[in-house]
C-alpha cells in the first residue's frame, strides 16, 4: 500500500509494522508527530501496544528500559534537548544490552534555541553503545525502523534511526507501506534468553566490580563489531523480501571520480543532484552516502574510496576543538588500514622491535580529506554550497585549513 | 529470625568468571535473587490505617457517616440504614432536624460545598420506612433469645431522644427497660418539632421500632408527682433524661396576660391537634430554633408574624436554613429589638412596647451583650406574643445528694450523677439542645450502665463533648483535614439541594417542606464524598505500586506484600484520602 506520509509518520508506521509492544515518549518538536500517530494507532486498536505517557525523556527511556528488560519490544522517539536529557539512560539501555529502537529527529542544540536540523544532538551520543542510522528519505526511515529491530535483537544493542528535522520529519513523500504479513515474516517476535520475570527473579544492573566490568565493555564492543556484518545481512535480507536495500554506505557515480563527496542524511539527496549535473558537464565527481554511523563501517568506506584522489566530507555538526565528526571518522578509517597479520601475543615483555606495517611502509592509499562544515542549525545546504565544496576540493592539493566553513558570514 | 544478611552469608556464592565468554551479555545475576527480597531495602513502611473523617468526628450521635455514604454510593441502602441504626435509632428524625455539625466540618466545603449528609441520612431512613423495616430483631447486636429473667432491669425517666436512645442500646444488649414519660405520648421534645419539619408518622415509626425490642414506655407518669425515685428501687440503674420543660420568662410587665403563649406550649398544643387562635398579628420573641418553629407554625395558622431578636443575625442560634426558610415564608425578622412591656386591654394582649438594642462587650457566652438604646422605645400592635427564650429543667423532684449546677444535673464522663446507680443524660445534663446530642448522651449512659451492671469500671469514657460508639470501629482517632487529602484526585463539584415545596404553597398547611433526595441524586452525592481517611477501594495504591507489592486478599481490601515493598511511599502519596500511613521501618523491627 502506498501512502503519502511525512518522515515522522514513516517512523510511526515502521514501529507499528514492527509490532512494538510498549511506547513511552515525551513530546518535543520536531519529533512529536511520531508518537502522536502511534498514540492514535493504540487508541484506535490498530496497534496492540501499551502507550506510556511520561513526564520527561529521561522517564521515557527508563520506561523503555523496563519494558525491554521484560522482553517487550519497546519504542520511543525524541529530538535535540530531549535526547540530551535522556543521556544517562541512553548509556544504561546499551549497557543493559536492550534492543530498544528510538526514532530521533535531528534538531540543533540550544542555545540559541533552534528547532531546525543539525546532527550535534545524536553525534554527542556516539560513544554510548547505540547503533546509529542516518536516513535520507521517508521510505528509508520506515524500512530502517523494521531493520533496526532485527539487528538490535540479534546483537543486543539499541538503535537510533535518525532523520532530519523538517526536511524529512515534516515533508511528505510517497511511501510504500509493506503488508503486515510480510513484515511479520521478516521480523519474528523478540524472545530474549534472560529477562525480567517475576517467576524467575534475577538482579539486573547490579554492581559489577573491576573483576568483570572490563569484560562487559569488551563484549559490547564485540557486539558492535559484529553489528557491521549483521546490519549488512539484515539489509540484504530485507532487499530480498521487500525489493529495497540501502547498504552500510551507498557509493554513487564514484567511477573515475577526482573528488568524492561524503555525506549523510538529506544533504545526500541534494548532492546526488549536483553530482548528476556536474557529471553532465564533464566534472569527475562522485558521492558516498554514509548510512550507518555506529558502528562506523570503516572497511566499507575505505573500499568505496580506494581509488579516489580526493575526499570532501560535509558535516552538519561540529566537535568543538576538532571539526566535523564524519570527517574525523573518515580520516580515522584511513589510518591503520589493515590489521597485523602476525597476531603476536602481547602478555610478555619483548625486547626486539617489529617494524610497523602501514604508515610509510605499506604505501597504502591515503587521499587528502577535506572537512567541510555546512548547514548548522537548519541553514539550507543548497546546490550552490555543494558546488563550493567541490570547487574547494578540486582546486587545492590539500586542505588549506583543518575546517572549511561553507556559508559563514565573515 | 533470619535476616537477609544471614542468608547472603550462607547461600550467596561469589562467582568469578574465567572468561568473558562465560559471562551473560548484560549485568545480571545468573542465580536467583529470592534469598534477598527487595523488601529488605525498605526503611519506611506503608500501612493501611483508616483514620477518622471530620464528619464522623463531629457527629454528636457518633454515626459512621463516611461508612454509610460509601454504602449509598454502592446502592447498599439496607446496610447503610443498619450502619446508622447501630449508633442512632432516629435517622428519620435526625436526617430532618439535626443542625448537622458534621457538614460544618466536611472537607468538601472547600470544593463545591459540604456533602448534604443530613439529606443522605434521611434518604436511608426513608428507604427503610418505605419498606417497613420496623422489626429491628435482625439487626446486628440484637439478641434473638428470650430475655433471661435474672438480667437486671433499668428505668429511664423521659422518652425524649436521650431516654429512648439509652433504652434502645440497653435493649439491644438484652436488658429489660422501662421508660416513664410524663406526657401522653412518647418522644419528648421531638414531639414539639412542627409537622412540616418532622412528619409524625416518621417519629412514630422510629419509636415503634424501639418498642419492638421489648422496651416498655409508660406514658402519663411524671416523676415527682406520680412517681418518686424511691419507687424505682427495684431497678438496678436509672437514667434521668427529663429534658428542659420550663420556659424562660420574658421578665416584663403584662406577660401574664391572655395572648402570651410560650413557644413550647404553643408547639405542644399543635402536636395534640389543637389550632390555637392567635389573632392576625403575632410577635415571637427569641432567636433559636424554637422561635423559628413557633413563628413558622403561626404563619401556617394564617397570622402575620414578626420574630424579634435582641442581638444581630450573626449571634442568632437558629440554623441558617431555618432563618432562610422563615424569610421565604414571609416572616419578618427584626434584629436588635427587645420587648420592655406587654401592652394589654382588659387582660388581653393588645401590643408590645419594644426598645432598640445595640451590641456591647461580649458576655460569658462569648456573644456580644445587647444593651438598650435609650429613648428608642416604640410600640407595635400584636394579638399574640410567643416568648421562645429557651427552657430550663424542672429539678424539683431531685434529692439533695444528686448534685446540680445552674439548673443542670452534674454528671461525669460516663453520665453518672453523684448518686449511683443514677445517671443523667440529654438536655437536663448537657444542655446541647439538639436531638442528635441527646441521642449520643443517651447512648453514653447506656454503655455506662452496661459497664456498671457488669461490675466494670466507669472510667475511660471520652469527655462529654466527644462522641461515643456503640459498635467499636477500626479507625484511628486522628482526624483527616483538607490538607491531608491528595487534591489532584478531586474536582470542584457543587452540592445538590433537596427539593422543597414553594413557600407560597407550604404556608397553607403543615405538609413537610423538604422532599429529600431521589436515588440518583443520593448516589451522585455519595460519590462526591472524599471518604476522608477511609479506604473506599479506589485501587490507586494497587495501580501505582511499582513493585506490585499491593495485593488483594479475601478479608481486607488490600494488603502489602512486605517481601517486595521497598517503602518508596508512592501508595501513601497517591492515596487520595490518607487511608495509608507511612512510618519508619525501625518501629516495626524487633
Amino acid at each position: 500500500m502506498e501512502k503519502v506520509v511525512t518522515g515522522n509518520y514513516a517512523a510511526s508506521w515502521g514501529a507499528r509494522l514492527s509490532r512494538v509492544q510498549v511506547i513511552a515518549a515525551y513530546p518535543i518538536t520536531p519529533q512529536t508527530s511520531i508518537i502522536e500517530l502511534l498514540a492514535n494507532f493504540c487508541a484506535d486498536g490498530e496497534l496492540d501496544a501499551r502507550f506510556i505517557k511520561v513526564e520527561s525523556e529521561h522517564s521515557a527511556m527508563a520506561a523503555c528500559i523496563g519494558a525491554s528488560a521484560t522482553g517487550a519490544r519497546a519504542f520511543t522517539a525524541t529530538s535535540g534537548q530531549g535526547l540530551l536529557l535522556m543521556h544517562e539512560l541512553i548509556h544504561w539501555a546499551a549497557g543493559a544490552r536492550l534492543p530498544i529502537v528510538m526514532g530521533v529527529v535531528n534538531r540543533a542544540v540550544g542555545p540559541g534555541w533552534n528547532v531546525w536540523t543539525d546532527q550535534n544532538d545524536t553525534l554527542s551520543q556516539r560513544d554510548t553503545g547505540w547503533l546509529q542510522y542516518y536516513c535520507e528519505a521517508n521510505q528509508e526511515v520506515l524500512d530502517t525502523v523494521i531493520q533496526a529491530y532485527k539487528v538490535a535483537e540479534r546483537v543486543l544493542l539499541p538503535v537510533m534511526v535518525i532523520l532530519d528535522a523538517f526536511v524529512l520529519s515534516h515533508t511528505s513523500e510517497a511511501v510504500d507501506i509493506p503488508d503486515q504479513d510480510k513484515v511479520d515474516g521478516f521480523l519474528p517476535p523478540y524472545r530474549p534468553e534472560l529477562k525480567l520475570d517475576i517467576n524467575d527473579p534475577h538482579a539486573f544492573g547490579p554492581i559489577v566490580t573491576p573483576e568483570h566490568y572490563m569484560e562487559m565493555r569488551y563484549k559490547m564492543q564485540k557486539a558492535m563489531e559484529e553489528a557491521v556484518s549483521v546490519v549488512q545481512e539484515v539489509d540484504e535480507e530485507f532487499g530480498e523480501v521487500f525489493g529495497r536495500h540501502y547498504g552500510l554506505v551507498e557509493p554513487y557515480r564514484l567511477e573515475g571520480a577526482d573528488v568524492a563527496l561524503v555525506t549523510s542524511a538529506t544533504i545526500t539527496s541534494t548532492t546526488r543532484e549536483v553530482v548528476d549535473e556536474l557529471r553532465e558537464q564533464g566534472v569527475k565527481v562522485g558521492l558516498l552516502k554514509v548510512r550507518l554511523f555506529r558502528p562506523f563501517p570503516a572497511e566499507a568506506v575505505r573500499q568505496a574510496l580506494a581509488d579516489i584522489p580526493k575526499v570532501a566530507v560535509i558535516d552538519r555538526n561540529i566537535s568543538f576543538g576538532h571539526g566535523g565528526i564524519f570527517a574525523q571518522e573518515v580520516k580515522s578509517a584511513f589510518y591503520n588500514p589493515s590489521t597485523s597479520r602476525r597476531g603476536e601475543p602481547f602478555d610478555k615483555l619483548r625486547t626486539g622491535f617489529v617494524e610497523p606495517s602501514g604508515h610509510r611502509i605499506d604505501g597504502a592509499h591515503r587521499p587528502p580529506i577535506f572537512g567541510f562544515i555546512a548547514g548548522l542549525g537548519g541553514r539550507d545546504v543548497t546546490p550552490e554550497s555543494i558546488k563550493e565544496v567541490i570547487n574547494a576540493a578540486l582546486g587545492n592539493d590539500a586542505p588549506p585549513e583543518e575546517i572549511l566553513w561553507i556559508g559563514v558570514k565573515k | 529470625m533470619k535476616g537477609a544478611i544471614d542468608f547472603m552469608e550462607e547461600e550467596a556464592k561469589i562467582i568469578i568468571f574465567k572468561s568473558e565468554a562465560e559471562m551473560p551479555p548484560m549485568a545480571a545475576t545468573l542465580a536467583t535473587t529470592l534469598y534477598n527480597k527487595t523488601g529488605s531495602w525498605r526503611y519506611m513502611r506503608p500501612l493501611y490505617v483508616d483514620k477518622t473523617p471530620p464528619c464522623n468526628d463531629a457527629c454528636p450521635a457518633g454515626e459512621d457517616i463516611v461508612g454509610y455514604l460509601g454504602l449509598i454510593r454502592q446502592g447498599r441502602y439496607r446496610e447503610g440504614w443498619e450502619l446508622i441504626m447501630q449508633e442512632n435509632p432516629f435517622p428519620g428524625v435526625c436526617g430532618r432536624v439535626c443542625p448537622h455539625p458534621c457538614e460544618s466540618q466536611c472537607n468538601r466545603i472547600e470544593l463545591g460545598g459540604a456533602i448534604a449528609i443530613h439529606v443522605q441520612e434521611r434518604f436511608l431512613a426513608d428507604w427503610a420506612y418505605e419498606r417497613g423495616l420496623r422489626d429491628l430483631k435482625g439487626l446486628k447486636g440484637i439478641p434473638s433469645d428470650p430475655l433471661d429473667p435474672s438480667v437486671p432491669s433499668v428505668a429511664i425517666i423521659g422518652s425524649g431522644p436521650a431516654g429512648l436512645s439509652c433504652a434502645y442500646q440497653l435493649a439491644r444488649k438484652g436488658y429489660p427497660v422501662t421508660v416513664f414519660e410524663a406526657q401522653d405520648k412518647p418522644g419528648g421534645m421531638m414531639r414539639l418539632i412542627p409537622e412540616y419539619r418532622l412528619p409524625r408518622e416518621i417519629l412514630g415509626y422510629e419509636i415503634a421500632a424501639i418498642e419492638s425490642l421489648g422496651v416498655e414506655i409508660r406514658t402519663g407518669v411524671r416523676l415527682g408527682k406520680d412517681l418518686s425515685l424511691d419507687d424505682l428501687k427495684d431497678y438496678k440503674a436509672i437514667l434521668l433524661a427529663v429534658g428542659q420543660s420550663v420556659s424562660r420568662k420574658l421578665g416584663v410587665s403584662g406577660e401574664e396576660a391572655t395572648g402570651v403563649l410560650h413557644g413550647i406550649e404553643f408547639l405542644r398544643r399543635l402536636d395534640q391537634g389543637e389550632k390555637p387562635s392567635l389573632g392576625s398579628k403575632v410577635a415571637v420573641i427569641g432567636g433559636g430554633n424554637t422561635a423559628m418553629d413557633a413563628g413558622r407554625s403561626a404563619r401556617r395558622l394564617g397570622a402575620e408574624v414578626s420574630i424579634l431578636y435582641r442581638r444581630s443575625r450573626h449571634e442568632m442560634p437558629a440554623s441558617d436554613e431555618e432563618i432562610e426558610e422563615a424569610l421565604e415564608e414571609g416572616i419578618q425578622i427584626e434584629y436588635l429589638v427587645a420587648p420592655v412591656e406587654v401592652l394589654t386591654k382588659k387582660g388581653q394582649v393588645s401590643g408590645l412596647k419594644c426598645t432598640r438594642m445595640q451590641l456591647g462587650e461580649p458576655d460569658e457566652s462569648g456573644r456580644r451583650r445587647p444593651v438598650p438604646v435609650s429613648g428608642s422605645e416604640y410600640t407595635i400592635k400584636v394579638d399574640t406574643v410567643i416568648p421562645a427564650l429557651g427552657q430550663v429543667a424542672d429539678l424539683s423532684f431531685l434529692e439533695k445528694d444528686i448534685k446540680t449546677e445552674r439548673e443542670y444535673i452534674v454528671v461525669d464522663d460516663s453520665g453518672a450523677t453523684t448518686r449511683l446507680p443514677i445517671f443523667a443524660g440529654g438536655d437536663v445534663a448537657t444542655g446541647y439542645g439538639t436531638v442528635t446530642h441527646a441521642v449520643g448522651s443517651g447512648k453514653r449512659a447506656a454503655l455506662a450502665i452496661d459497664h456498671l451492671l457488669r461490675g466494670e469500671t466507669l472510667e475511660g469514657f471520652p469527655p462529654l463533648d466527644r462522641n461515643v460508639h456503640a459498635v467499636p470501629r477500626d479507625m484511628a482517632a486522628i482526624v483527616v483535614s483538607f490538607g491531608d487529602l491528595n487534591l489532584v484526585y478531586f474536582e470542584e463539584e457543587p452540592r445538590p439541594r433537596q427539593a422543597q415545596a414553594p413557600a407560597k404553597e407550604r404556608v397553607k398547611d403543615f405538609t413537610e417542606v423538604n422532599r429529600g433526595f431521589d436515588e440518583e441524586i443520593a448516589i451522585a452525592e455519595a460519590a462526591r464524598c472524599f471518604s476522608c481517611g477511609t479506604c473506599n477501594q479506589c485501587d490507586n495504591c494497587l495501580i501505582f505500586c511499582p513493585d506490585l507489592a499491593v495485593l488483594r486478599d479475601g478479608e481486607k481490601p488490600y494488603v502489602f506484600n512486605y517481601d517486595y515493598c521497598k517503602g518508596c511511599g508512592i501508595c501513601f502519596t497517591e492515596c487520595p484520602r490518607r487511608a495509608i500511613s507511612f512510618e519508619e521501618e525501625i518501629k516495626w523491627k524487633k
